[in-house]
């Protein structure tokens, strides 16, 4: 911390700065970024780059061969397998996201308008709480609920309901998107309060006075004012279940993979280039929903203590 | 306001007790995996599932004689702490032109330097995986996941500063220097205490961040194992109560490092002026 004296100062306000500046303190209110240009710029935009250029090129008997090329993309749109795997992909990401954000709506509603305000941060912050928790943990615990042996299927079994283990709870679709919805439900439940916490109340009522259905002004009063808060959520729900790796691999199974596992198997064996191409296609829808929403990615105090 | 709600419409009371018991069943199931998981760990039934038949603390006695465990463990800890100084010191060097700078297109840059949380570690992982073997012909090791592990921890950091230093009063500066204070006192005097709560809060999340990393840590640490690639490799073959110990002991960690980076910096901002106000008055 003691390496970024300057950059605190050029900036700084006019009295402090010298009356005339050249170019190198023009340049110099930037030293601070040196260290985050090494290592973002080193081990994250080269990377990156790197990917594109082998998502072009070629894999021959194990060698990456620099020939431009479109057969890492025509392979893949060209096997239904991964073509499946990608709209099963995005399907899974929109149910999940739905899910989680149709659960998450009542409870930050009813924190914002029915809980008292003295509970309700320590109310929000158990809701936020597994979220800071290890992600493998959580998904760990859903197997002990989830499994043949699970909570699950003992209480079943419990009350009669079946007589043996049924497997139909892991290593299925539906087991991904519960589970996935559990790992983000904390972050859409925050987003939509926060959103929700500003609302004013009154003119709900005024809504209903003149009238309307509760329906009605939830509608047309509540929703349009909140609509940033759900534009939020959502993309900090579906973004990050697009390249989810771990979820699918450890209770979905055979029938649950998604792209993740897709791309990870590619590397394993090393292709390399197919496994680029796999990966670039991810990273390109992320990319253009990020630019699309850049409006709703001002990241507030929901990390900052 | 709720009560004058009610009485606009007859159903407001039907809908809050709707409301509740929604609110209870969400955080049941925020809860239950969590505490089923805890509950498991204590159970003497040996394959760490229903139905309970006894309490022990067996497991965690296992957990602690397990070299492979205490393997684990020190490389978990190693890398933490070489991401959490890395972050610390990029994030915070970062944050300073980000807020105070005539940076062109801020939000762009902000939004760039945050794209390591948007993109899935995945994506971090193989292709830092690809560049560092292929092109550097790097040997994988806990450097190469300490490098990995950073690039993604340091936004949070980042983000954790900046919001403090947004919120500054950059008067106090101009005063520091009005009354002769040169770059080099100011910053010690002035800056750095004032921004330090933040520094380690941050410092704490990059930790805690670096002690839960999974998938960047599976692609790039090569042979060594971490204690989250350890429960994954032992999940594989099937739950045991040992794991269950184990995950319960990293849970504790985490929530105890979360609840210590919420809550140090006010305790030491209130100590602080503890300390000040005696000074003043002796």
């Amino acid at each position: 911390m003691a390496a970024t004296p300057q950059p605190a100062y050029a900036g700084a306000p006019a009295a402090v700065s010298p009356p005339r500046r050249g170019v190198v303190a023009r340049l110099s209110q930037y030293t601070g970024f040196t260290p985050a240009i090494v290592l973002f710029g080193g081990f994250f935009l080269a990377p990156m780059v790197l990917i594109v250029l082998y998502s072009f090129w070629e894999t021959v008997n194990y060698n990456t061969v620099h020939h431009f090329t479109f057969s890492n993309y025509s392979y893949f749109f060209s096997t239904s397998t991964y073509v499946r795997t990608l709209i099963d992909t995005v399907w899974v990401a929109a149910v999940a996201t739905f899910l989680t954000l149709a659960a998450a709506f009542p409870l930050a509603y009813w924190l914002a308008r029915y809980v008292r305000p003295a509970i309700r941060r320590p109310l929000l912050l158990l809701v936020i709480l597994p979220f800071w928790t290890s992600y493998l943990l959580r998904v760990y615990a859903w197997l002990n609920i989830l499994g043949p042996e699970g909570a699950m299927n003992r209480f079943l079994h419990w009350i009669g309901l079946t007589s043996q283990p049924v497997s139909f709870f892991l290593y299925d679709r539906p087991a991904v998107i519960l589970v996935l919805a559990y790992l983000y439900f904390p972050f859409a439940a925050l987003t939509l309060y926060a959103s929700l916490e500003r609302f004013d109340w009154d003119q709900f009522k005024a809504a209903m006075d003149l009238g309307a259905t509760p329906f009605t002004a939830l509608r047309r009063i509540m929703l349009p004012q909140i609509k940033p808060g759900i534009t939020t959520s959502v993309i900090f729900v579906f973004i990050p279940i697009l390249g989810e790796y771990l979820t699918p691999q450890l209770v979905g199974g055979a029938k649950g993979v998604m792209i993740g596992n897709l791309i990870a198997n590619f590397f394993v064996g090393a292709q390399y280039t197919r496994g680029a191409a796999a990966a670039l296609l991810i990273t390109a829808v992320i990319v253009v929903l990020l630019i699309v929403f850049r409006r709703s990615l001002e990241v507030r105090d929901a990390y900052a203590p | 306001m709720p009560r004058e709600l009610e009485v606009v419409s007859p159903r407001a009371g039907l809908m809050r007790a709707f409301l509740s018991s929604w609110a209870a069943l969400v955080y049941l199931f925020l809860f239950v995996p969590i505490g089923l998981l805890v509950a498991f760990s204590f159970n003497a039934n040996k394959y760490g599932t229903f139905p309970f038949t006894g309490w022990t603390t067996h497991w965690y006695g296992q957990v602690f004689g397990d070299y492979q465990i205490k393997d684990a463990l020190t490389t978990t800890l190693r890398v933490a702490i070489f991401v959490t100084i890395v972050s610390t010191i990029v994030g915070t060097a970062a944050a300073f032109p980000l807020v105070r700078s005539k940076l062109p297109f801020r939000s762009a840059v902000r939004v760039g330097m945050t794209l390591p949380i948007m993109i899935p570690g995945l994506l971090i992982g193989v292709s830092l995986l690809v560049f560092l073997t292929n092109v550097f012909h790097l040997q994988l090791s806990v450097w190469t996941a300490i490098v990995g592990q950073s690039v993604y921890t340091t936004p949070f950091v980042l983000l954790i500063v900046a919001a403090r230093l947004q919120g500054f009063d950059q008067s106090l500066e101009r005063a520091a220097s009005d009354l002769g204070a040169n770059t080099f006192n100011r910053m010690r005097y002035v800056v750095l205490p004032l921004i330090a709560p933040a520094v380690f809060a941050g410092a704490l999340f990059a930790f805690t961040l670096s002690l839960d990393e999974f998938i960047i840590t599976l692609f790039l640490i090569g042979g060594s194992n971490t204690l989250p690639l350890y429960i994954y490799t032992q999940v594989k073959f099937g739950i045991t109560p040992e794991v269950n110990a184990l995950a319960t002991l990293l849970l504790l960690a985490s929530l105890v490092l979360i609840a210590l980076a919420f809550v140090l910096p006010t305790a030491t901002r209130r100590l602080r002026l503890a300390v000040r106000a005696r000074r003043v008055a002796g």
